[in-house]
């Protein structure tokens, strides 16, 4: 029982609050929101060593004990996924300094920032299903504000589809806890779980699972559920969309992982075929669409879908190992897509588009950009000794190993559509003539670089350094393949 | 971390320097700098063959990731002390040649060196690698300094189409690759080739083993540019021409001649791998020769040579594996396509790199490629003719060079297929000789192309843009010294034997040698008249009438016309793939929201109506549920009408007033249901939502701009099985409690513990207070954004 795991939804949901009093002096709203963010970073990063240290943490609010209040689980999963997201909202934060423009600062971007981290860290934290929901909607809320903040036509018109698609998966949300609850009579996830071993998951509790898929799979971005996230993604500024593609799909994620291994893992044979069908038609359509594009964000966006599948993938193969490469896969790919996101932002402030075929030749004036992004994307393509390599060498032999020949073969293969697509910006875009852009010979790019390189040497140290980080993973995975440990740091504590 | 890991990722660390060299002593060609290391780490590695010679093997660890196996193991054997001996020697040749080659003051020498450290690097773990990971890390990292250095004069379009090629061709072979350690590993459970050499005779029957050895050879035949998979090779040729001579002709491509051979103890115990390896081999030889003849760019000639003698050498290992199956014949004399294998790789990399660095200086002195434009310049540069004839005779496989004792070699390995009487090769197995010889035919007029068509003929000054001269001395001292390579191999062979290729030999053929012997190796030039004699003399005599022939049967080309060619197909397929994808995306992603709402709900239709039958989860359950009373049918018909007039209401208005029935209807549910303080929260809502839109509405323009939504009954047959299937699952759930619900502890102890008296406001702000607190949040971060929205209206300037 500690306070501590509290912090990292405590420390930004305070700072937030702060912030709304201080719109007009940005200089002060600058230094409060870094500050608060990397306080976050911080405490998140205790938590991370307290868990490995300890063991599972776990806090019940206002002292009722599980399951009759809320309690917040902090397993390594949860403590590593808070950690991932500080650390990539600090980075997004810093890059928002020299892009966001003092209109939007004025208008509490920070403040929302901050608010939209709560509800991530908090999704990630909560051992209650209905808190999930509540910071979910957190989280959301956020997330319209900051697609929308602006009010330019593309994110007004690209705000009401995000809106609507994500009332619809609330609704469902919330119905999905509300069969459950009529079945099983709780909400504290360790409790279902327990409950749902006990009676050995009837048809319904299967049926609901799916319907669980469907709502997660909808703010996860998992096919044939993805349809609302190529367009809204693409309205908001390079910070915002960085911080979207980084954390918010994989929020969903996170929740199919922690719902499919803890709360319905008892028909396996079902609910995680279905899983694995959509993930490898995820990964398909994914990497259509990222090859289809010449417009550098909607390559980058849909690079999210197909990892969302291959994250997808390992959970469904539901292996110790596999979830092992999953968790290393989600991790890893947290931290590239910010910094890819946050390296296009910069291409497209060099030249005032997102268009590729009327890019070329940026590396002539821009060799740090160019070799960053050379960079990122063989993360993000999987090459070793890269951060993306061995989440996705411990998937691939996991799906073999477990006999899913084809999804396996296709999370390989689907390495060199991510990187034709990628590598496509960097041959178009960063080599052949050097243009003139609108904007001048020369954008001073270099504090803007800040962010993305700390992203990718974050990218070069996971990959290099797997030795170091495999204990938590395996903690992690450890927890994932056997919910009893989960159930009692809960229960019995 | 030893002293050989250091030797590895010594050019890797003298990479970070570069930068420092070339901004600070600009005066100074960088290339010098670079010079010493190859020298050095050349010298550092012959030192190994007093080792190898005796069949010591040594090995360095350094841990990684030990906890999935994974370590940078170093191993020297035979096999990959030859190719370091390859990479460095090669590599020191070439630095040199390059100070020439490349202007300090027009080229970016700091990028190009550093690509060119990075290969060292990445080639030399690449053989020295015992842990395939590791092998598979600088495989991949040799496939992008390949790239980055096909790309170098990146400003041209063809170089970026090229690099692009390459990339794609040879990293689909590395993933293909991976594929196959990865099943090598889930058979053995380890990542180390020597440990994995030990277990093949295991692992030969296992269902995955011929999976994991195509995946392999996928891997070896796109690095080593084996038909169909040669394509990037000739695009390569991009790159500045020292590039092309290392990478492109003596050390990369030979990366899958190196797995080949190093994963032959393991795979070669199955026919399919001979038959492959050596058909795929011996193809590659045919077309890679008959294209050569054809083209007019001496690189292009060169690029196509390289990939006709890659598969000469790939045959070769296919061939010789076949010894693995007759352990009791020891007088080699089925491992003499190996030993064929190994010199002609050494004999490959001295006469094709001369020949690489002689293309380079006529392109450098004459400003031109193209020989229909070149002719006659032995009077303008005697020695670089001189080179030449060394080089293209050596490979054309005439005495006394050496290609023509590995072209002899090459024939016996054969000529004695067909004597093999396993996995079927006494059927179509006569077929390798009767290949190998029109190739070698095709392959003596290219190399005569090559050498006349430069060096003889008519002066063409006028369309020459520079006027030629004979090349400084740098530039000649690394073809000179590969040529005379050529000739004292030529004629003393046996310098190789015993030192180099016997060695290498027991790496490919461990199974076939007791300890302490070694593979007996001599190399002659005079056989007897014997069939391979005749062959060559053969080659000679039908080469020499086709090259005067040439225009006659030229025509042959045509029938192979440009839209059926590979290229062809390569560049449909990148340029289909692309469109097609697009247009495929498009047709679903169409921007509107209905549409996707559509797609989402069949598919929640679907899975969960499939489900709900699948798992037979449909429960329907009376027995604890109360009577219907006549008010509550009421309720629910007012709610059903009034929700379906939403849809057809014409004003607002009338919208607001039937939005607020339903929800009015629900309070009265409440009440029913005996929960007076909820009924009581909906009310208010109802009436401060209801009021407030009328207010918002007073602002509104008074014309609603309406579309007029067509019917589609398509999506009313969704709406209503949307709400089938919920109903459905809901009575199942409500039939199927299995558990006293956790609400029991609220009402025991709301007042106990708590002390509240209204439970419901309890569990609101105490019991599950957390949950209220975030939903504040959530007003108030909604509130934010209404007025953020409101009050900030940029316009659509520029996002970064």
């Amino acid at each position: 029982m500690t306070n501590l795991i509290l912090l990292p939804i405590l420390v930004p949901l305070l700072a937030g609050i702060i912030l709304i009093f201080f719109t007009k002096n940005i200089h002060l709203q600058r230094w409060l929101s870094g500050i608060s963010s990397l306080a976050t970073v911080v405490v998140s990063a205790f938590v991370l060593l307290k868990v490995r240290q300890d063991g599972i943490q776990t806090l019940a609010l206002s002292s009722w004990e599980a399951p009759f209040g809320i309690t917040l689980v902090s397993d390594m999963l949860s403590a590593l996924l808070v950690f991932m997201a500080s650390i990539i909202s600090f980075a997004c934060l810093i890059y928002s300094f020299r892009s966001i423009g003092e209109q939007r600062e004025r208008f509490y971007y920070y403040s929302i920032f901050q608010f939209l981290l709560v509800g991530v860290n908090g999704a990630f934290t909560t051992g209650d299903i209905f808190n999930l929901f509540v910071f979910f909607e957190v989280m959301l809320m956020s997330s319209y504000v900051l697609l929308v903040l602006g009010g330019t036509k593309i994110q007004l018109r690209e705000s009401i589809k995000y809106i609507l698609v994500n009332i619809i998966s609330s609704a469902l949300f919330v119905v999905a806890v509300g069969y459950l609850y009529s079945i099983v009579g709780t909400l504290n996830m360790a409790h279902i779980s327990q409950r749902v071993s006990e009676i050995n998951q009837p048809g319904i509790i299967t049926v609901i699972a799916v319907l669980f898929l469907i709502v997660f799979g909808l703010k996860g971005a998992i096919f044939p559920l993805f349809f609302w996230l190529p367009g809204s993604y693409n309205a908001p500024p390079a910070p915002v969309m960085a911080i979207f593609g980084a954390l918010l799909t994989k929020v969903g994620i996170y929740s199919i992982m922690r719902t499919f291994t803890l709360l319905f893992p008892h028909d396996t044979g079902y609910t995680h075929q279905i899983l694995s069908v959509m993930a490898i038609l995820t990964i398909i359509t994914g990497a259509i669409g990222a090859i289809a594009y010449w417009d550098i964000k909607k390559i980058i966006i849909y690079n999210i879908i197909v990892a969302v599948g291959v994250i997808a993938f390992g959970i469904s193969v539901m292996s110790y190992d596999s979830l092992a490469g999953s968790v290393f896969y989600l991790i890893h790919d947290m931290n590239i897509k910010a910094a890819l996101f946050l390296l296009v932002g910069i291409m497209i402030k060099i030249t005032g588009t997102s268009n590729l075929r009327k890019i070329s030749g940026l590396i002539a004036h821009y060799p740090g950009l160019g070799w960053t992004y050379f960079l990122a994307a063989l993360t993000v393509a999987g090459i070793p000794p890269l951060s993306g390599f061995i989440g996705k060498v411990i998937l691939v032999r996991s799906g073999f190993e477990e006999g899913h020949y084809w999804g396996a073969a296709i999370v390989l293969m689907s390495s060199l559509l991510v990187l034709f697509s990628v590598m496509k910006i960097f041959i178009n875009g960063f080599w052949g003539e050097p243009k003139d852009y609108p904007e001048g010979k020369k954008v001073p790019v270099n504090q803007l670089m800040i962010a993305p390189v700390l992203l990718v040497i974050f990218a070069i140290f996971y990959g290099l350094g797997i030795e170091a980080v495999q204990p938590y993973i395996s903690q992690a995975a450890e927890t994932l393949s056997n919910p009893d440990i989960y159930i009692n740091a809960v229960l019995k504590e | 971390m030893s002293l050989l890991h250091l030797a590895i990722i010594s050019p890797l660390l003298l990479a970070l320097l570069v930068p420092i060299f070339y901004r600070y002593f600009r005066q100074i060609h960088t290339g010098w700098f670079l010079l010493p290391l190859p020298i050095l780490l050349f010298i550092y590695f012959l030192q190994f063959i007093s080792h190898t010679k005796n069949g010591e093997v040594i090995t360095e660890t350094a841990p990684w990731i030990p906890s999935f196996g994974v370590d940078f193991a170093v191993r020297i054997d035979g096999l990959g002390l030859l190719f370091a001996l390859l990479i460095t020697g090669i590599g020191s040749l070439v630095v040199l040649y390059s100070v020439y080659y490349l202007s300090k003051e027009h080229e970016k020498l700091n990028t190009f060196y550093i690509y060119l450290l990075l290969f060292m690097t990445a080639m030399l773990g690449v053989v020295l690698s015992d842990n395939l990971i590791v092998l598979y890390a600088f495989w991949e990292l040799t496939s992008f300094s390949s790239f980055l250095l096909i790309g170098y004069w990146y400003h041209r379009e063809r170089s970026r189409y090229g690099a692009q090629k390459s990339m794609i061709i040879t990293v689909l072979g590395g993933l293909s690759m991976l594929g196959g350690i990865l099943l090598l590993h889930i058979m053995t459970g380890t990542f180390n080739i020597s440990e994995i050499i030990l277990q093949s005779g295991d692992i030969v029957n296992h269902v995955l083993f011929i999976p994991a050895m195509l995946c392999f050879l996928l891997g070896a035949f796109t690095k080593s540019a084996q038909f169909p998979f040669h394509i990037w090779l000739p695009d390569a040729m991009e790159a500045p021409t020292p590039v092309s001579a290392y990478l492109h002709s003596a050390t990369m491509v030979k990366a899958g001649i190196y797995l080949v051979a190093r994963m032959t103890p393991v795979f070669a115990h199955d026919g399919i791998w001979i038959w492959l390896v050596a058909g795929f081999g011996i193809v590659t030889l045919f077309w890679g020769s008959f294209s050569a003849v054809k083209q007019t760019d001496l690189k292009g000639i060169l690029a196509f040579s390289t990939v006709s003698q890659l598969g000469m050498i790939m045959s070769l290992l296919g061939i010789g594996a076949a010894a693995l199956h007759y352990p009791q014949l020891d007088d080699s004399f089925y491992t003499v396509a190996t030993t064929a294998a190994v010199f002609h790789l050494v004999n490959h990399a001295t006469f094709k790199g001369s020949l690489f660095m002689v293309a380079g200086i006529i392109d450098h002195e004459t400003g031109t490629r193209d020989i229909r434009r070149l002719g006659g310049l032995m009077n303008f540069m005697p020695i670089t003719f001189t080179l030449a004839i060394i080089g293209t005779f050596s490979m054309a496989g005439i005495p006394p060079f050496n290609g023509f004792l590995s072209k002899e070699m090459f024939f016996t390995g054969m000529v004695r297929v067909l004597e093999m009487d396993i996995f079927n090769l006494e059927t179509w197995g006569f077929l390798f000789p009767v290949i190998a010889w029109i190739a070698s035919v095709f392959t003596f007029i290219y190399s005569m192309v090559l050498l006349f068509k430069t060096f003889t003929g008519k002066h063409q000054p006028d369309k020459l843009p520079k006027t030629p001269h004979e090349a400084p001395i740098g530039l000649l001292i690394s073809p000179i010294i590969l040529a005379s390579l050529v000739i004292v191999f030529g004629f003393f062979p046996n310098i190789l034997s015993h030192n180099i290729i016997s060695p290498a030999m027991e790496s490919i053929l461990p199974g076939l040698l007791v300890e302490g012997q070694a593979f007996d190796v001599h190399i002659y030039f005079w056989h007897g008249f014997t069939v391979e004699l005749f062959m060559t003399i053969g080659v000679i005599a039908l080469g020499t009438l086709l090259y005067f022939t040439y225009p006659k049967w030229s025509r042959v080309y045509g029938i192979f016309t440009e839209r059926f060619s590979l290229n062809r197909a390569y560049d449909s397929l990148i340029e289909n793939s692309q469109t097609g994808s697009y247009n495929f995306t498009k047709t679903y992603m169409n921007g509107s929201i209905r549409t996707y709402l559509v797609y989402i709900f069949s598919f929640f239709v679907f899975i969960l109506s499939v489900s709900l039958v699948a798992k037979n989860a449909f429960v329907y359950d009376t027995s604890n549920v109360s009577q219907i009373r006549i008010y509550e049918i009421i309720i629910v018909l007012i709610m059903a009408i009034a929700s379906v007039t939403i849809l057809f209401a014409k004003s607002r208005l009338t919208a607001i007033i039937l939005l607020g029935a339903v929800g009015y209807s629900v309070a009265l549910f409440f009440v029913v249901f005996r929960a007076p303080d909820l009924a009581l929260t909906q009310l208010v809502i109802e009436t401060v939502s209801v009021a407030l839109f009328l207010l918002c509405f007073y602002h509104l323009p008074k014309k609603r701009h309406e579309e007029r939504m067509s019917f589609k009954l398509t999506n009313l047959l969704i709406s209503i099985a949307v709400g089938a299937v919920f109903t459905l699952i809901a009575l199942s759930a409500h039939s199927s409690k299995f558990f006293e619900p956790i609400s029991q502890y609220y009402v025991e102890n709301t007042y106990e513990k708590a002390a509240g008296k209204n439970m419901v406001n309890v569990i609101l702000v105490d019991f599950r207070g957390f949950d209220t607190l975030f939903e504040i949040c959530v007003l108030g971060i909604a509130a934010l954004g209404i007025y953020a929205m409101i009050k900030l209206r940029m316009t659509r300037g520029k996002e970064g």
